[in-house]
């Protein structure tokens, strides 16, 4: 067993969670969270602050800004896709993290932000 | 002690003879729950379909022979466990030949292209050759890839992008570490689109030999930004 190896069932190689394919996936998702996020950032703005705008200054913004549910998402995604990534390049640069401690690590620090993110909004 | 259960099977069958596109067929099995997926194949093909195709040579999973698909997961037909409900079908992205057996002319093709055997600089003196005893070890366990082909069946990035798959990676790797190697193995699986990986680890978790070809890929990317490949150097 190398060092990235891990000791598994190997008769039941079909039945457990696929860890590389749900953490690419998440990986891509939450950079596209993270884009869709700067993206709507940079339109809102430009509604409330910029005057030719003024008129479409859409009410609910502020509404859809104050979920505790979108700021706990946001959060996870940033703080997921850049754990994910710096383990990608400490894995290239010689420091090995075993892919499924790796993986529950960075699941649960990222949930930790998200969990703040949450208690925030409840005033914890 | 073993339980009787009931399975129930679908196999992707396709002829290309016959077939005009491949389709799927249920058979309904009768065993026990220790049974392998490869008991339930033959168990199909000796009582419900003779004609169905499929390969297997050593049953305890050192040739790689058997590799198909479990319900989406690539997996080592002899190993792992039946299920109650279970789709089975041939390794991707390979060529079908027939239901269950794909097509490992290129698979071949692309190991000869690789060349993995020792290029040497000089000729071979024979007789042994000293060699520390870690490193052949390494290599030793670096040479007990199966080419079942699980990895690259598992593969995203083999899928999404020209890359040739992990087992190519760590025989390239395996030529590298080796002491009497002096091909340019870094450029070869530069070529390969190593590159391309994504680094999700699914080959590590997926191979029956307890190998890791991210690791061997991760080696090689590490060797891009500080330079050398040969440990022993």
């Amino acid at each position: 067993m190398s060092k990235a190896t891990l000791p598994r069932n190997t008769t039941r190689q079909a039945e457990g969670m696929q860890y590389g394919d749900v953490a690419r996936t998440l990986h891509r998702f939450s950079g596209a969270v993270i884009i869709a996020f700067v993206l709507v950032h940079v339109i809102v703005q430009a509604v409330r602050h910029v005057p030719v705008f003024a008129a479409a200054n859409a009410p609910w913004l502020k509404t859809v800004q104050e979920q505790n549910w979108v700021h706990a998402i946001l959060f996870f995604c940033i703080a997921f896709h850049t754990l994910y990534g710096l383990k990608l390049l400490a894995g290239e640069l010689g420091f090995t993290i075993r892919y499924q401690t790796a993986f529950w690590g960075i699941v649960g620090v990222s949930s930790l932000f998200a969990l703040r993110e949450m208690l925030r909004y409840a005033g914890i | 002690m073993p339980t009787d259960i009931k399975m129930r099977a679908e196999i992707r069958r396709y002829d290309p003879g016959v077939d005009a596109e491949p389709h799927y067929e249920t058979f309904e099995v009768a065993g026990q729950d220790n049974w392998r997926i490869l008991d339930v194949i033959r168990s199909i093909y000796e009582r419900q379909a003779g004609d169905l195709a499929y390969q297997f040579a050593c049953r305890v999973g050192r040739c790689g022979t058997c590799a198909v698909k479990v319900n989406g997961v690539p997996v080592l037909a002899c190993q792992e466990r039946c299920k109650p409900e279970m789709r089975i079908e041939p390794l991707t992205p390979f060529p079908v030949l027939r239901d269950l057996v794909v097509d490992r002319t290129e698979i071949e093709a692309r190991y000869e292209q690789h060349a993995y055997a020792p290029q040497r600089k000089t000729e071979y003196a024979g007789g042994p050759e000293a060699i520390d005893v870690k490193l052949a070890e390494h290599l030793c366990h670096m040479g007990s890839c199966l080419a079942c082909m699980v990895c690259v069946s598992g593969c995203p990035a083999v899928e999404e992008r020209a890359f040739d798959g992990p087992a190519f990676m760590l025989k390239l790797r395996h030529m590298a570490e080796h002491p009497a190697d002096s091909g340019n193995r870094l450029e070869q699986a530069i070529d390969a689109g190593m590159l391309e990986c994504f680094g999700c680890d699914l080959c590590t978790q997926l191979c029956p030999a307890d190998l890791s070809p991210a690791q061997a890929i991760r080696e090689f990317r590490r060797d891009m930004i500080f330079g050398g490949s040969k440990k022993h150097e």
